[in-house]
């Protein structure tokens, strides 16, 4: 549904591939790795985290003995997934900067004859152009188009083959890519960038990289030492190259979070959650994009934005099995709080074609089996809900809360939508 | 391009793609309760079956379904001004740019599905760029309102898709039928239904609305609603939700800083809550997402201010502005509504003052509409649907005439053939060849297959109803049912403009008989005298294209045998298809219909019908006994 990382291991897999070049890297856990050769080796966090090097989550130089210590260490900062690769040894004059992105316009190109970690601070020194929209990719021997005189004078200034910056883009293309960043790019060849061909064809053993076959990670010399990519998650039918397993996780998800983002996987409809403070008083079950981000806003704007334990929402008409899976789950990570006297937000706006009445007894269902726990907890629940159905749904929900004194309030849509969570945080502060 | 003023000028057809029956249902009850004639939805494009059955109003009412675009009638075609594309993620691309080549008269559409690749997105925007070329004979500059989008709402004249909700009573909660001046937009479709009950609760009325879709690269762009907003006379305000990430609102900033958007703005921009987080989450749509200090929801209201838009810091204060727009859409507000006085007590007194959930009760529009919407709650589908006949005033009616005076005014053949079309017949030529075919059929000897068994049967003892029976039960492709098989190729070879001798070439190759062709009696030189008065038939028409292939096919095979001459079901087929095109103005996709449901064989049928029952009441009234061959007349092989 939206931009997602690749991992750097797959992003690389699948572009080396694309260039004719052959990738000498490797994944790697905690819990081991396949030795590629014989080092020495880079060691790289790979979770899609900007700035690893400043952030002291790369290992350069290692050989292949110290390779389980280095892993440990950065294991012991909280990470999972790493990458091996040959450690290229380079002069920081031969590092460049390259990133595209997918915008409406077109492809925009950012590019800079130099790169490295301090690129941030360069800013003026990266040029910007646009190929428009029209691209596609085309072999040389085809007539030219107002795409090639960029691309040519790009592949001048980096230095890189022409090849090169038609076999990126290409690849740009095919894997529905949304933004692509090489920071640095390494060139290290003296190379012709017209005819794609580095001038000097013979093997090169280069003391260096002691031992590793330069010749096959890179004929043309030009090296991609860290690679960014983010894909359309859309496109995973278009593409059949990577699939969600390629996709980052950012961080450590709760088994909950884990549940509902399977749920949401074999569902026609769109359920998320993620959780913000085990330890918050507000939890939300929301319905709907932007009367979700409404209702969370309110809880900022009243100063109580610390306090709102979680984030999410469903929309597309989910059935009631979903809504009560969904709501079981929610209800399991309140009840690991510590705290008492929660307060859960049922809210959404007026929706269009997801049935009240269907959704809430899914919801209803699943409070009545965690009655107990909940009533312990002594939580109250404010409800606020429009749409196709939504009398028979808002009666529903109204009989049970009361019968099951949880009772905040239920409204429709007579009630404005932020005032749910200013009536719920207003009234917790009665409770306190 | 949208143009608001240029789709509320004229009567718009839709044409849906896949079928969302809440969605479609709701589009129709719109029109309903509109005023309007007919459905707004004209067909529907899905696989399965012929027609969709819908409500209006009460009664039941059948969309036309086709199973793919090339299957429109043209005329079809020319009406459709906009879609409703209701297919997955998946298929939007390859159906969208399907539909914007094959129909010319269209307007503009929405994407109902969310999981749009933004590749795909991007692809279509451009297609449509006004001065893209499309495909040679279309025009581009359409507007496309989507993926993920609830659609175009503008009250009173036109819904397309599931904005505004989808059972009749939200549209009346939200006052789509009555039109007024302020515009609103939202990416959100839940929040473009929140704010069109906003405003109109505030006793506003809506001029137009639509929502994006929360995509990153939404088709129609804000930028383009905004001027669709400063180009359409009957906007008067415009209330916009925005939300955190991406662009759009600097660059409506850049076009209000050059005065090509002129009228006053009300905003919000939901995510304030984004900047509590070191890492954000994702929130509900896919552009949700801030990456930059200026996709954050805090600088893009500050910079919205910055230009004069009224752009809230908190939902309250949106509200607040909403309320108070100086505008005569002004109603005066109903007295005693529940909703009305709980939402007012809650607000005043908090939750001491709460009051049970009673749901809406009572409506400004007064009694007339309650009952209507009472009425449209409580409606049931039938569970057949018929165009032949129906009570009418006590009297029965068939096909939209009165049975007593259509036996004494009407031809036989014009009640047949009316009734068999399911619609009167609109030229007497059509029911006197009806009628000729039907007199022509009634018997052909008693040696053939289906009067033998009818024989045998009565015979054997049969009551009437069996011996008919086994005699009907007898037509089939080889005995009476070449008539449609025949039509299918005169109407293929016509279509096709094929030559006849690669015709009959073609079907010698594949082994298949042609239907409509050869005797087992006649002969080039001793022709079927029915076939010559079928054909001359033909000579009262205009144009008789179809005639005119059956005979060239049959110069074809006469040259190869004497006896491969047009026959009775050929001639027949032909000369009914050309009466049929010519007199009845139908076209070839609808004749391709009747052969499907085999039309052309039901006259056989009904015809023979008095052959068979005549040669039962002869066999009965000669009472031979039970008839039995020999084992001379049946041999055995080894």
């Amino acid at each position: 549904m939206a931009r997602v990382k690749l991992t750097e291991y797959k992003a690389k897999q699948l572009l080396y591939h694309a260039l004719g070049k052959k990738y000498l890297g490797t994944p790697a856990t905690p819990e081991g790795y396949q030795m590629p050769h014989n080092g020495p080796f880079v060691l790289k966090v790979d979770q899609g985290i900007k700035g690893r090097m400043k952030k002291g989550l790369v290992e350069l130089e290692i050989q292949k003995d110290k390779l389980p210590d280095a892993l440990m260490r950065l294991s012991k900062k909280g990470y999972s997934q790493f990458i091996i690769e040959p450690m290229v040894k380079h002069d920081p004059s031969q590092e460049r900067y390259l990133s595209l992105e997918r915008t409406r316009e077109g492809i925009v190109v950012r590019y800079a004859k130099v790169g490295g970690i301090d690129i941030e601070s360069m800013k003026d020194r990266v040029e910007e152009v646009i190929l428009n929209s029209k691209f596609e990719y085309r072999n040389p021997k085809q007539a030219p188009n107002s795409n090639d005189q960029i691309t040519q004078k790009i592949s001048e200034e980096l230095a890189v083959p022409i090849n090169f910056m038609h076999q990126l883009l290409n690849f740009f293309e095919r894997q529905y890519i949304s933004f692509l960043e090489i920071n640095p790019l390494v060139v290290k060849q003296n190379t012709s960038p017209l005819r794609g061909t580095p001038l000097r064809k013979r093997r090169i053993k280069s003391p260096l990289t002691r031992g590793v076959d330069f010749d096959v990670e890179s004929k043309d010399g030009v090296f991609i030492l860290d690679l960014a990519v983010e894909v359309d998650s859309t496109a995973e039918f278009f593409t059949k190259t990577w699939t969600s397993a390629d996709i980052v996780e950012d961080s450590v998800k709760s088994p909950e979070e884990l549940a509902i983002k399977k749920l949401n996987d074999q569902s026609q409809a769109a359920l998320s959650f993620t959780l913000l403070n085990s330890e918050g008083l507000l939890w939300v079950l929301l319905s709907g994009g932007g009367a979700s981000i409404t209702i969370a806003d309110e809880a900022y704007n009243m100063g109580f934005g610390k306090e709102l334990a979680n984030y999410g929402e469903y929309s597309g008409n989910p059935n009631d099995d979903e809504t009560y899976e969904y709501t079981c789950n929610l209800i399991d990570s309140m009840m690991k709080s510590s705290r008492r006297r929660l307060m859960l937000i049922i809210g959404g706006g007026v929706a269009n074609f997801t049935d009240i009445g269907k959704t809430f007894k899914g919801v209803i269902k699943a409070l009545e089996k965690n009655k107990k726990r909940l009533k312990k907890k002594e939580i109250k629940i404010f409800v606020r809900r429009g749409g196709p159905n939504q009398k028979n749904g808002l009666k529903l929900m109204e009989k049970w809360l009361r019968e099951n004194d949880m009772y905040g309030i239920v409204a429709g849509p007579e009630l404005p939508l932020h005032e749910i969570m200013k009536l719920a945080i207003n009234s917790s502060k009665k409770h306190a | 391009m949208l143009n608001i003023q240029k789709i509320r000028s004229k009567k718009q057809s839709i044409i849906a793609l896949g079928s969302h029956i809440p969605i479609l249902q709701s589009i129709l009850d719109f029109d309903y309760l509109a005023g309007k004639e007919g459905p707004s939805v004209i067909a529907i494009i899905a696989s399965g079956r012929k027609n969709v059955r819908l409500f209006w109003g009460e009664k039941d009412v059948l969309i036309p379904v086709y199973p793919t675009l090339a299957h429109l009638p043209a005329s079809v075609k020319n009406e459709i001004t906009l879609f409703l594309n209701l297919t997955s993620g998946r298929r939007v691309l390859s159906s969208t740019v399907e539909l914007l080549d094959s129909l010319p008269n269209l307007l503009g559409g929405a994407l109902f599905a969310e999981n749009v690749p933004e590749k795909h997105s991007i692809e279509i925007f451009n297609k449509i760029k006004p001065g893209s070329r499309i495909k040679s004979g279309m025009t581009s500059g359409q507007f496309i309102v989507g993926p993920a989008s609830v659609g175009l709402m503008i009250p009173g004249h036109l819904k397309l898709g599931a904005i505004a909700g989808t059972d009749a009573e939200q549209l009346m909660d939200s006052h789509v039928f009555e039109p007024g001046s302020v515009a609103v937009f939202s990416s959100s479709g839940g929040m473009t239904g929140e704010l069109i009950r906003l405003v109109t609760t505030v006793q506003k009325r809506i001029s137009f609305s639509l929502s994006f879709g929360g995509d990153r690269f939404p088709i129609l762009t804000p930028v383009e609603a905004f001027l669709a907003a400063e180009h359409d006379p009957q906007t008067k305000h415009i209330v916009y939700f925005g939300e955190l990430g991406g662009y759009d609102e600097y660059e409506l900033v850049d076009l209000i800083k050059q005065k090509k958007v002129t009228k006053p703005i009300i905003t919000y921009i939901g995510g304030t809550i984004s900047a509590m987080f070191e890492k954000p989450p994702q929130f509900g749509h896919a552009k949700a997402m801030a990456s930059r200090g200026e996709e954050t929801a805090q600088a893009k209201t500050k910079a919205l201010k910055s230009v004069g838009v009224k752009a809230a810091q908190s939902f309250e204060e949106f509200i607040d502005f909403v309320k108070k727009i100086k505008i005569k859409d002004n109603i005066p507000l109903p007295d005693g509504n529940p909703h009305v006085k709980r939402a007012l007590r809650l607000l005043e007194g908090g939750l001491k003052n709460d009051l049970p959930y009673e749901g809406s009760t009572e409506r400004s529009e007064g009694r007339d509409v309650q009952k209507v919407l009472s009425k449209m709650q409580q409606r049931t589908h039938a569970l057949f649907m018929n165009s032949i006949s129906q009570d009418k005033d006590g009297s029965v009616e068939i096909v939209g005439e009165e049975m007593l005076s259509m036996a004494t005014k009407r031809s036989f053949g014009h009640i047949v053939g009316s009734m068999l079309l399911g619609r009167q017949l609109k030229s007497k030529d059509t029911a006197e060849f009806i009628e000729l075919i039907m007199k022509l059929l009634v018997d052909h000897g008693p040696y053939v297959s289906g009067a033998i068994n009818t024989m045998i049967a009565a015979r054997a003892g049969k009551d009437l109803v069996s011996s008919l029976a086994s005699g009907l039960l007898t037509i089939g492709p080889r005995f009476g049912g070449a008539i449609n098989q025949a039509a299918q190729h005169w109407l293929e070879g016509v279509a096709e403009s094929i030559d006849p001798d690669e015709y009959v070439e073609r079907s010698a190759k594949q082994n298949k008989r042609i239907s409509g062709i050869g005797h087992r009696k006649y002969r080039v030189d001793t022709p079927d005298p029915r076939v010559n008065v079928i054909l001359t038939f033909a000579k009262k028409l205009n144009k008789s294209p179809y005639t005119l292939f059956a005979k060239s096919i049959e110069a074809v095979t006469t040259a190869k045998k004497a006896n491969l001459i047009l026959n009775v079901d050929g001639a027949i087929a032909a000369v009914l298809l050309d009466v049929l095109s010519q007199k009845e103005k139908i076209s070839p996709e609808e004749l391709q219909e009747l052969i499907n449901i085999e039309f052309f064989n039901a006259l056989f049928v009904l015809s023979r019908s008095v052959g068979f029952t005549a040669h039962y009441l002869d066999q009965r009234r000669k009472d031979e006994g039970l008839f039995r061959l020999s084992p001379k007349e049946v041999g055995f092989a080894e």
